[in-house]
């Protein structure tokens, strides 16, 4: 009895030490800024680098040292990983293999990872087999598998240590997310938004895969983990309880979406992650009333801050009340501090798929900025600051235009005024950078059935390119622009032909970095977004752009490889509403431009 | 006003027979045979298109759209629909939808022979592919004709014959 006693108790202590030393390394890694260990750069989300070898006086110089082929053809979303052990770590799609490849010898493969999957989880993937990537620590990265299974791997050997299983995917579950490691932590959501799933965040233990705790979206208070005497909503308790079942038509929860398929931060100071979640069940908004009236549908389209301890939920935010549009609200929450009237603040930045920015307090959960940063935004005319509730145009709103009835030139499209690229943060010139879609959308709702496993989507939609004032940029489909936070503004913008689906790289260097549809790295200037360099790549860029250095030489790398949902939406070109029938389209089709195929190229300057 | 009529194709049997092969259990789910019509028929009146062409641009926004892209035009990874509905017989159509497909790897075309909505939509899914490949309608979602209209088509399409 004693011996046994003894023995629960050194395990304890075991656990405590690595428990500890989890977070320390992951925080100890991202703090060195040679490294770049964590998808989004550091916990904050700001994909920002120290390094400044690579600047606007050497860039010119900047070339290609290798190519790498994954072998795997569909859309590459992630970036490389680089840990300090002369690696690179990257990924690819379905069927998800991992790669690890030297550094030091033009990416030989020193192991390489390749699962077990059913492949009836393809077609239950909305939007293409994508996955944004791997997370590192103490000696383990950890993949979210296409069929919701979270793997972790010992980085030395590429061996499998333990697997935990996500979800279903004949249910129409998935996963295309990047988990991240807090403490002794890793914590994974869900994807399935167009199948009726009902989204949660899981969080299991590095050590063993057990599961710790489940969040969801939606539901009763006990199982979305909130308590509404104490969690905040714009800085006040909630006060009502279990809104996650009230604000539906009956049963209607249970698939009522909520997904949280995009980033996770993670504040280390205030012990909370912050991210968002998805849409509500059915694009008919129709089907999600209460008493034939807009119900709010919580919590969909919502920013979660928890304690990723237990779970426990501090604060809310519904960006989106009642979706009509398919404004997923899962777009990175960067955490940055600002100063608002002379007062600092700890904010949370949204660059949003609703066309707007928003800044957040992120100890409160209180509404501190809502501006659009793409100026055709017109389904809400603003935010009321009181209510943290957009003020929706009647003349946009899906609902009140109806069933079957086709609602126009509602923008941004679905796609979002920005997806799920994630932005970048300079603490230097306090700007986010991030790559935008400049796309207009028809919506026409219908009424859909739910059966499991079945695309639960319930609207057709066409897109168009969004309006311009300037003749000479008409039918451009995208934009990459710097956003000042706190006043609401965008600073500069440059124009792209499609849409920029990569996430975006701001560096010491004075520079910003992003990718292109047709396969471009381009860098600008980040003071005034004049293009300094670029180079096109085997395939289009939807991957996110990332920068280490080793041995004395700053490297740049990214995944190449078209696909995600601007492959599907934008392959054959947009409508041209003034458009003959049978007319070749006038806008630019991206399967004229580029070709599927994963490549990660890693760049230096040759004489560093 | 403009309206057309596909020249009408030897009904196949056989695509039938490999859907109802492969795993069926309800035979309701069997893509039956309208009277009357044959795969690939269509109507279109004033750029509205009948009932089952308009069902097939439904079935096809919901179960296809996702790797097939809008309107039947093709992805990053996945063919036009609209370009291979016409070089492809209905029952080469049908047998890939209910036996999946696939030469490349990772371009995989899943089987929907356990999908009793996709199985009865075939042909109008082939329909509304026939009708945008021979630029009869275009990108969107179509207008059904109203009922009476049909009606008096079919009369007069009678009556011509
Ligand atoms: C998960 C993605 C996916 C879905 C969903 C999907 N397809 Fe496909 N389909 C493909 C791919 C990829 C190919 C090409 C396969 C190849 O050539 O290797 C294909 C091929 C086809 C072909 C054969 C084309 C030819 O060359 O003859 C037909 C017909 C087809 N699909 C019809 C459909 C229909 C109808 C639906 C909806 C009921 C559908 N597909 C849904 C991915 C999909």
């Amino acid at each position: 009895m004693l011996k046994e006693m003894k023995y629960v108790i050194a395990t304890i202590g075991l656990l405590a030490a690595t428990t500890l030393q989890a977070n320390e390394n992951q925080l100890e890694l991202q703090n060195n800024p040679e490294l770049w260990a964590t998808q989004l750069g550091n916990y904050q989300g700001n994909r920002y680098s120290k390094l400044d070898q690579i600047n606007r006086d050497t860039i010119n110089d900047l070339r290609p040292l290798w190519q790498f082929s994954t072998g795997v053809l569909r859309g590459h979303e992630g970036g490389p990983l680089y840990v300090g052990d002369g690696r690179l770590y990257i990924h690819t799609p379905f069927p998800n293999k991992v790669f690890a490849l030297d550094l030091e010898d033009q990416g030989r493969i020193v192991w390489t990872y390749e699962p077990d999957q059913d492949p009836r989880v393809i077609p239950v993937m909305c939007c293409d087999t994508v996955n944004r990537g791997l997370a590192y620590a103490d000696g383990r990265l950890f993949l979210g598998l296409a069929n919701n299974t979270l793997v972790a791997l010992d980085s030395e050997s590429g061996e499998l240590l333990w697997e935990a299983s996500n979800g279903d995917h004949t249910k129409g579950e998935s996963n295309t997310m990047s988990p991240l490691v807090v403490h002794d932590k890793v914590v994974m959501g869900i994807s399935g938004g167009e199948f009726g799933v009902r989204g949660h965040m899981t969080a299991y233990n590095v050590e063993s895969g057990e599961r710790v705790w489940r969040g969801y979206s939606n539901g009763p208070d006990s199982d979305v983990l909130l308590d509404p005497q104490k969690t905040l909503m714009m800085g006040e308790p909630i006060g009502e309880a279990d809104l996650g079942v009230s604000t539906w038509p009956e049963g209607e929860w249970k698939r009522g979406g909520g997904a949280p398929w995009g980033w996770v931060t993670y504040d280390p100071e205030l012990d909370l992650i912050y991210y968002g979640s998805g849409n509500p069940g059915s694009w008919n908004p129709e089907q999600r009333t209460v008493d034939g009236e807009p119900a709010d549908n919580k919590w969909a389209i919502t920013v979660f801050a928890r304690d990723p301890n237990t779970g426990e939920v501090k604060w809310v935010y519904q960006k989106v009340p009642f979706d009509e549009w398919d404004y997923d609200g899962v777009n990175e929450n960067q955490l940055i501090d600002v100063e608002i009237d002379g007062k600092q603040r700890k904010g949370l930045a949204i660059i949003d798929r609703t066309g707007f920015g928003f800044l957040l307090d992120r100890e409160t959960g209180e509404l501190l900025v809502a501006e659009k940063f793409a100026p055709e935004t017109n389904w809400a005319s603003h935010y009321d600051m009181d209510t943290g509730r957009p003020v929706v145009n009647e003349e946009f709103s899906t609902f009140r235009q109806g069933v079957n009835v086709n609602t126009t030139d509602i923008c941004p499209t679905a796609m979002g005024a920005k997806n799920m690229q994630p932005s970048a943060y300079s603490p230097e010139t306090g700007l986010l950078y991030a790559g935008i879609n400049r796309i207009c959308m028809n919506y026409e709702p219908y009424e859909t059935e739910y059966v499991a496993g079945q695309p639960y989507v319930g609207a057709t939609l066409t897109m168009m390119p969004a309006p311009v004032q300037d003749e000479d940029n008409k039918g451009r489909m995208g934009s990459f622009i710097a956003w000042d936070p706190v006043k609401g503004e965008v600073v500069w913008e440059t124009n792209e032909r499609f849409a920029v689906w990569s996430g975006a790289l701001a560096t010491a260097g004075g520079l910003a970095f992003y990718g292109t549809l047709e396969g471009h790295v381009k860098a600008v200037n980040i003071d005034t977004g004049e293009e300094m360099w670029s180079f096109k790549t085997p395939s289009g860029i939807i991957g996110n752009i990332n920068t280490f250095q080793h041995q004395g030489k700053q490297y740049l790398g990214v995944l190449s490889g078209v696909g995600g949902w601007a492959g599907i939406g934008l392959a054959a070109g947009l409508e041209d509403p003034e458009e003959g029938l049978g007319a070749v389209s006038a806008f630019a089709a991206l399967e004229d431009y580029t070709e599927l195929g994963g490549v990660l190229t890693v760049f230096a300057l040759p004489d560093a | 006003m403009a309206l057309n009529k596909m020249p009408r194709h030897p009904l196949v049997i056989g695509a039938i027979g490999v859907v109802l092969f492969l795993g069926m259990t309800s035979v309701s789910a069997a893509p039956a045979p309208k009277e009357g019509s044959e795969p690939g028929d269509y109507t279109v009146i004033d750029g509205k298109v009948d009932q089952g062409t308009y069902d097939g641009y439904i079935a096809y926004t919901r179960s296809c759209m996702a790797c097939h892209g809008p309107d039947g035009l093709g992805s990053s990874f996945a063919p036009s629909l609209i370009k291979r509905a016409q070089q492809r017989s209905f029952d080469e159509f049908a047998r890939v939808i209910a036996g999946g497909l696939q030469i490349q790897p990772g371009k995989v075309m899943p089987s929907f022979a356990g999908d009793s909505y996709v199985l009865s939509n075939i042909e109008n899914i082939y329909s509304y592919m026939q009708a945008r490949g021979a630029e009869e309608v275009g990108r969107g979602r179509p207008k059904v004709i109203e009922q009476a209209k049909a009606d008096k088509t079919a009369e007069n399409n009678k009556e011509s014959k």
